[in-house]
This record gives structure tokens, C-alpha cells and sequence, in this order.
């Protein structure tokens, strides 16, 4: 037996072949000898485990590998010749992983086990986002679904005039909300395949802040915060396509509202940095927990779901903003304190 | 038994402390992700997982049992046999702790959350880490980390303490969730009882390395302190109250 492991009926050169091999295939491989002890782990198995091979070859696979389940499998392959799968948690590190385990013959009459092990967790984590992004645009079209329908039924039973008028106003209400999601994933799907095309022209940022906290307005009063514009005298112009900047502004300012409670404040803002431009929306809100800002703008990326369901958001705000930011020339950033406020920063080239 | 087979029975029954570490381990993980996702299959999962782990228990006693009394080991090989004695019963308490847990994921049903599980899932993946790290420490003989583990176990209390004031407030404010806060505090009692188990097999595996024993042993949570505490929140509560 070499130190690096695989059977010694295997000759030199082949043993070191297969090692190659095995550490450059994306899942993970562990071999154990008759004996029960670890004679390869390759580097998806080292990633997996975060063990290194250095420290699992030589011993017994539980030694280094705290999996009961896995442990147990690679026993059954060696004493009894069991071939099994299954799908098993790492709990060390947080995996979910298929495993499937196999005897190998020797030429001396004895058996190896082989485990290969593949990372299902990204797979899994996808999985979760997709459900709760169904869910949730569902639930988001739902809701104004069975208003509407709900009025209409009304309507049709007959009802005065000023209900009729009331009625009305709501349905328009709520089918502009649906009308804006799906627009809104329609953009999304769009720009994610690069199908969107952007009518550049002057924009006058000052103007664009000014108005989008304008349309914001009403909503921000309704929910008792203070919404303001923070614009210099001077002109700030760049080029860009102007909806799709309000949107960003929109968008933005959306988000800071949501997680703000009554009483707090919203300042959206736009400055000359440098030889560029930034717009900035700042809130008194909760704040981000700082594992969470590397995802804030991942599709339907939502910080904390428990929070969330009360503030119902399509998590594709922020998404959508880094987008439209990128697709001219720009970049995005969070800034945040927990518990004191957040801080969303877009740059622009001049 | 001969020397030969007396070290290869040795070295499974520490592989078998390790698959008991491994079962215990994840137990705790599932319970508290039970708990906090109301999964009463995966609760009753954990209780099933709790005959395996005695099963080894009972196996890994009885070859210690034979070890010391077949071959009369000296020195280390008796310290490591002692040391794994007093680690099992230390996992199987674990594993009843993590069985609390999963029966009160069942007890509280589908009765609505009394607020989201934060504090208790980050007392799990520290009363967790404790343990795998000290199980590490066994399977390796590293004393600087059985050493490095217990001071871990401050940030458990510090965690405990607080659950159990926010849970004591809430309860004070709303009776209608003392059944529901109390079961938490529960919760968070065992978890703060499994950091504890984990120091004391820190401890036998720093006996096993330097054969001397060692007490690795934090401040305990103060009971009566948080007992006094919560006495002095109910009674400044009725004073506000009676005004």
C-alpha cells in the first residue's frame, strides 16, 4: 500500500493516473481498504468535508468524517459487499449530499469500499429559492385576484351607485398591481437575457430623484415616514435611459420603505462623486445582517422570510436595480447597521 | 484476547464513541431544525435516531467493560478506556437533551410561533461546534483543543441568558404564551446543558493526553441570579401595573 493510497495490486504509474484523475473529478471519491482505512480522498471530497487529505488518508473514515450514515454504508461495502445510495445531511458542514457507495474486488480476494459523494446543497438551495419565489408571486397575484373577483361578484349582484363607483376605482387599483409585477418579471426576464434594450438619452438626475419621491409621496406619508430629496443646486446630468433610472429610484426607494418603520426616515439623494454620479437612498430601518449583504441583489433574495411575509416584497427590486445600474456602466452597493438603518449606493460613470 | 486484538478492539470502540459523536451531533442539528420549522416527522425522526445511540452506548460499555477486565491495561490505554466510559454517558445525555428538544417540537404542535427562532438556532450551531470540536479533540488526542472548546461555552450562557429574559418579558406581557415561552426556555436550558456535556469531554480528553485531570469547567448559569432577575421584571411589572 503507497502512501497516497488505492490498492497496491494497481502498479505505480497507474496508481498515480488514478489519483489525478480522482482529484480533478467535481464529486467527491473515497476509497477505504479492507482494513477500514482511508487509501484516497480526493479534493471534491476534501471541499465537501473541508478535511484534508493529508489528515483523512491513513485512518478510519469516522475519524475524520463525523457521518454516521456514510460510515455506516462504507462498513456494509466491506464486510458484506453492499452496494447502497442515499441521500444523507452532513450536519459539520451544512451539506446535502447523495452518496453512493460501492464494493470494489481485489485481486487478492478482499474488497475496497468506494464512496463517491455529490454536493446536492446548491441544487437544494435553488430548489428552496424557486418554491418561495412561487410562492410568493402566487401569493402577491392572489391577493388583488381575489379582490377583484370579489368586488366583481358584488357588482354583479347590483349595488348603488356610490359603492359601484368605489368598487371600481379598487379593481383599477388593484389590476394596475398585477399589471406592475408582471411587468416587473417581464423586465427581469428580459434583462437576464439580454434582451433589453436601453433608449439612452440626456437625463437630469436631480429632476429624476426629485420626481420619484414625489410619486412616492403619498404611500410614505401613509405609512408615517419621513420621504425627502436630497438634491444639489447644480445640475447633475448624465446619460442614461431616463424610466429606467426612475425605476432604479423607484425601486430603491420601494425597498427603504418597506423595511422602515413609522416614525423613521427616507432620504433619497444624488451627487457628484469624483468623476462620476451616485444616487443614494438611505433609511432609519432595521438594517441587513451583514452575512446577508453579499445577496441583496440576487433574484428573489429575501433577508429574512419571517420579516418579510409581513412587508411582502417579490424580492426582485433590488435585482432589477443592480441590472439596469450595470447595463449602464454602473455599479451597486449596501451599505448597513443592524437595528440603525441601511444605505443603497448606485455609481455611474460621467 | 491477545495484544493484538486487545488494540483493535481499543480502536473501534473509539471509532464507535465517534459514530455515537456523529449520531448525537446531528441529532441536535435536526431537533432544533425541527423545532424551528414545526416538523413533527422530523421529530419523531429524532426520537427513533435515540435507540441507535443507545445501542452504541451499550456496546461501547461492554467493551470497555472487557477491555479493563481482560487485559488489565496500564497507563494510557486505562486512561483512554476511563476516558471513553465517561464520554458516553456524557453523548447519551446529549442525545436525550436533543429527544427534549424533539418532544417539545411535538408538544407545541402547531401552535402559532411565539416569535421567529433566532437566538436558539445560533445557541444550537455553538452547542453543536462544541461538541464535534471536542469529539475532534478525542479522535486526534489534541489537548490545546480540548483546551480551546470550554471558553466557547461563555457565549452559550451569554445566549441562554438572554433567551430567557426576552422569552420571561414576553411572558409577563402575554400569559396566553407561558406554555409556549416556558417550552422554549426549556429548549434553551438543554442546549446550554449540551455545552456543558461537551467541556466535560474536553476534559477527559485533556486527562487522556497530560494524566492529569483537569476541571475545564466555566462559571455555571446562575439559576438563582436569572431566577432573581425574572422575580425583579414580574414585580416591577405590577408595580407599573397597580399604578
Amino acid at each position: 500500500m503507497s502512501a497516497a493510497g488505492v490498492p497496491n495490486d494497481i502498479d505505480a504509474a497507474l496508481q498515480q493516473r488514478f489519483l489525478a484523475l480522482a482529484h480533478a473529478v467535481p464529486v467527491g471519491i473515497i476509497v477505504v481498504n479492507p482494513r477500514g482505512r482511508v487509501t484516497a480522498f480526493n479534493s471534491a471530497a476534501e471541499e465537501i468535508f473541508a478535511v484534508p487529505a493529508a489528515r483523512a488518508v491513513g485512518r478510519a473514515l469516522i475519524e475524520t468524517v463525523r457521518n454516521f450514515e456514510l460510515d455506516r454504508r462504507v462498513a456494509a461495502a466491506l464486510s458484506q459487499g453492499i452496494e447502497s445510495a442515499a441521500e444523507v445531511t452532513h450536519v459539520g458542514t451544512e451539506r446535502r449530499l447523495r452518496v453512493k457507495v460501492m464494493p470494489l474486488g481485489r485481486s487478492d480476494g478482499r474488497r475496497d469500499a468506494v464512496a463517491i459523494v455529490e454536493d446536492l446543497t446548491a441544487l437544494r438551495d435553488l430548489t428552496e429559492l424557486r418554491r418561495d419565489f412561487v410562492s410568493n408571486v402566487s401569493h402577491e397575484l392572489r391577493t388583488p385576484l381575489t379582490a377583484v373577483k370579489i368586488m366583481v361578484e358584488t357588482l354583479q349582484a347590483g349595488a348603488d351607485a356610490q359603492a359601484q363607483a368605489t368598487f371600481l376605482d379598487s379593481i383599477a387599483h388593484e389590476t394596475d398591481r398585477m399589471i406592475a409585477l408582471v411587468e416587473e418579471l417581464l423586465d427581469l426576464a428580459r434583462m437576464e437575457s439580454g434582451r433589453l434594450q436601453l433608449a439612452m438619452g440626456p437625463v437630469e438626475l436631480g429632476d429624476l430623484c426629485r420626481a420619484a419621491v414625489a410619486a412616492q409621496a403619498a404611500r410614505a406619508k401613509g405609512l408615517g415616514i419621513e420621504l425627502s430629496a436630497g438634491v444639489p443646486p447644480a445640475p447633475l446630468s448624465m446619460v442614461g435611459d431616463r424610466d429606467k433610472l426612475f425605476q432604479v429610484m423607484l425601486n430603491l426607494i420601494d425597498n427603504a420603505l418597506r423595511n422602515t418603520p413609522s416614525g423613521g426616515r427616507v432620504t433619497a439623494s444624488v451627487r457628484a462623486v469624483g468623476d462620476g454620479l451616485e444616487i443614494a437612498v438611505d433609511d432609519t430601518g432595521c438594517g441587513i445582517p451583514v452575512d446577508a449583504l453579499p445577496h441583496l441583489f440576487e433574484r428573489f433574495f429575501v433577508v429574512d422570510r419571517s420579516r418579510a411575509r409581513n412587508i411582502s416584497g417579490t424580492g426582485l427590486g433590488l435585482a432589477i436595480v443592480k441590472h439596469i445600474v450595470e447595463l449602464h456602466g454602473g455599479s451597486v452597493m449596501a451599505l448597513s447597521e443592524l437595528n440603525a438603518g441601511s444605505q443603497f449606493l448606485c455609481r455611474f460613470p460621467r | 484476547m491477545g495484544r493484538e486484538n486487545f488494540h483493535r478492539i481499543l480502536e473501534e470502540t473509539q471509532q464507535d464513541v465517534l459514530r455515537m459523536g456523529s449520531l448525537v451531533e446531528e441529532a441536535i442539528a435536526k431537533a432544533v431544525d425541527a423545532l424551528t420549522r414545526a416538523d413533527i416527522a422530523l421529530a419523531d425522526e429524532i426520537l427513533r435516531f435515540d435507540d441507535y445511540i443507545d445501542d452504541l452506548n451499550v456496546l461501547i460499555e461492554s467493551n470497555c467493560l472487557n477491555l479493563l477486565a481482560l487485559q488489565q491495561p496500564m497507563a494510557s490505554d486505562l486512561r483512554v478506556i476511563a476516558a471513553m466510559l465517561d464520554i458516553v454517558i456524557d453523548l447519551e445525555r446529549i442525545g436525550d437533551h436533543a429527544c427534549d428538544i424533539a418532544q417539545i417540537t411535538k408538544n407545541l404542535g402547531s401552535e402559532p410561533p411565539l416569535k421567529p427562532l433566532v437566538d436558539i438556532p445560533k445557541m444550537a450551531v455553538l452547542a453543536r461546534e462544541m461538541v464535534r470540536e471536542s469529539l475532534d479533540a478525542f479522535a486526534n488526542r489534541d489537548a490545546a483543543l480540548a483546551h480551546a472548546v470550554p471558553p466557547k461555552d461563555d457565549e452559550v450562557d451569554r445566549l441562554y441568558r438572554k433567551i430567557f429574559r426576552e422569552l420571561i418579558e414576553i411572558m409577563i406581557k402575554d400569559p396566553t404564551a407561558i406554555s409556549r415561552g416556558s417550552n422554549l426556555i426549556l429548549v434553551a436550558s438543554y442546549l446550554e446543558r449540551i455545552a456543558d456535556h461537551s467541556t466535560n469531554i474536553c476534559e477527559r480528553v485533556v486527562y487522556t493526553v497530560e494524566g492529569v485531570p483537569k476541571n475545564l469547567k466555566r462559571s455555571v448559569v446562575e439559576f438563582k441570579t436569572a431566577i432573581a432577575q425574572a422575580d425583579e421584571m414580574l414585580h416591577g411589572h405590577e408595580k407599573t401595573g397597580s399604578q
